[in-house]
């Protein structure tokens, strides 16, 4: 039985079938440059939480999801933001979000 | 917030090198707790420490007190749970030491992310601690609901599915975290209200206030008067809502499904409701 946590940076795509369901995916940055310390959360169209992740080292996030909009809130420290998506099912989206504080 | 079960970090900060105060962060995997940590915590794997490594349960008594032994862990000591994942798993940890019967546990408001969040001090170095004799309580099964417990419930006592409500309606099959699993059913269990866990949480994934936390579950039409089981997909969101009812409010009659969805959405001949709406029983 795995769990319901949270991978750093989100789930990899290896291995994981992609054609029957929505990916969502980026980058955060912060000062131009990739954060290293902060969350990546998803909102549904009523803006109800749906999943966060810690971004990596790297700034990246990822979710599985259906299609349809979705939100994205940027969460580092001392700044936040949001980013409306649209995303298809079979399709990786990639959202690259610049936060400023 | 003011609550014996709740620490905020000014209390966390005055205790961390109290040596009968016992940090420990909870996650599903430890690589968080690897690269740092809040000073003097140790750290609790939910999977490789808290399941049975064949079956799908708890460790057993024995296997408990055999592994706060080794962690260092007195019956006397306070211990303080914190963790990533707006505390989901550190929750869990704590209806778990609640179940075995451990005297003194608290949880830290916010978790590991308004710990980063607010740019607290985090360490590397592991503490040791030395190895004690503790003993665990039989399992308090007035806190855990099984599935005989569940289907009675349908209909008959409050049912609370804290998923996402796309989860609860069958949109989603797992938190859009993970990827969306194909061999379960999606759903809920018919007439069960749906009440998010996140709902009780700020964005920085400390809790509400007791007056706001007191009008979402008023508001959704829960009469606490009845026997309450939460659930979710396998019973750590539902612990931090037990957590909320049973530790914050004072509602006294709360149980956590730990089987939750990935059980019940696997039973052959169950009932099932899709939807937005709780359904019939």
């Amino acid at each position: 039985m795995s769990g319901c946590g949270a991978v750093v940076g989100g789930v990899s795509l290896d291995n994981v079938d992609i054609t029957n369901q929505a990916v969502i995916q980026g980058v955060i940055s912060s000062g131009d440059v990739p954060a290293s310390v902060g969350y990546a959360r998803l909102l549904d169209r009523n803006d109800e939480f749906v999943a966060e992740v810690p971004i990596s080292k790297q700034g990246e996030f990822r979710f599985f999801t259906v299609a349809g909009d979705w939100t994205v809130v940027a969460l580092v420290p001392g700044a936040n933001s949001r980013t409306p998506v649209q995303a298809t099912i079979g399709k990786v989206l990639d959202v690259d979000i610049a936060v400023s504080k | 917030m003011s609550n014996q079960a709740l620490v905020d970090a000014e209390w966390a900060l005055a205790h961390l090198d109290d040596a009968k105060v016992v940090f420990i962060e909870v996650d599903e995997d430890t690589e968080a707790y690897a690269g740092n940590h809040v000073k003097n915590a140790i750290a609790l794997n939910w999977k490789t420490d808290l399941q049975d490594p064949v079956r799908r349960d708890f460790v057993n008594k024995e296997q408990f007190e055999a592994l706060l032994s080794a962690k260092g862990v007195s019956n006397d000591d306070t211990v303080v749970l914190y963790g990533g994942n707006n505390n989901w798993f550190a929750a869990y940890a704590y209806w778990y030491f609640k179940l075995y019967g451990h005297g003194d546990v608290r949880l830290l408001d916010g978790g590991r992310k308004k710990w980063e969040l607010d740019g607290r001090e985090l360490v590397s170095e592991v503490p040791s601690r030395a190895a004690t004799k503790y003993v665990a309580k039989e399992q308090d099964r007035s806190i855990r609901a099984f599935r005989e417990d569940v289907l009675k419930a349908i209909g008959t006592q409050n049912l609370v599915d804290v998923r996402s409500p796309d989860e609860y309606a069958g949109r989603l099959l797992a938190p859009a975290h993970l990827p969306q699993e194909a061999a379960r059913i999606g759903g809920h269990i018919p007439t069960a209200a749906n009440i998010p866990w996140s709902k009780a949480a700020n964005e920085d994934g400390s809790f509400k206030s007791i007056d706001e936390l007191k009008a979402l579950y008023e508001g959704a039409g829960v009469d606490l008067k009845k026997d309450t089981i939460a659930y979710c997909r396998i019973g750590e969101r539902s612990a931090h809502s037990w957590f909320v009812l049973h530790e914050l409010l004072g509602v006294k009659n709360v149980s956590n499904y730990d089987g939750s969805w990935t059980e019940y959405g696997s039973l052959v001949g169950v009932p099932v409701a899709v939807g937005d709406e709780p359904g019939s029983a």
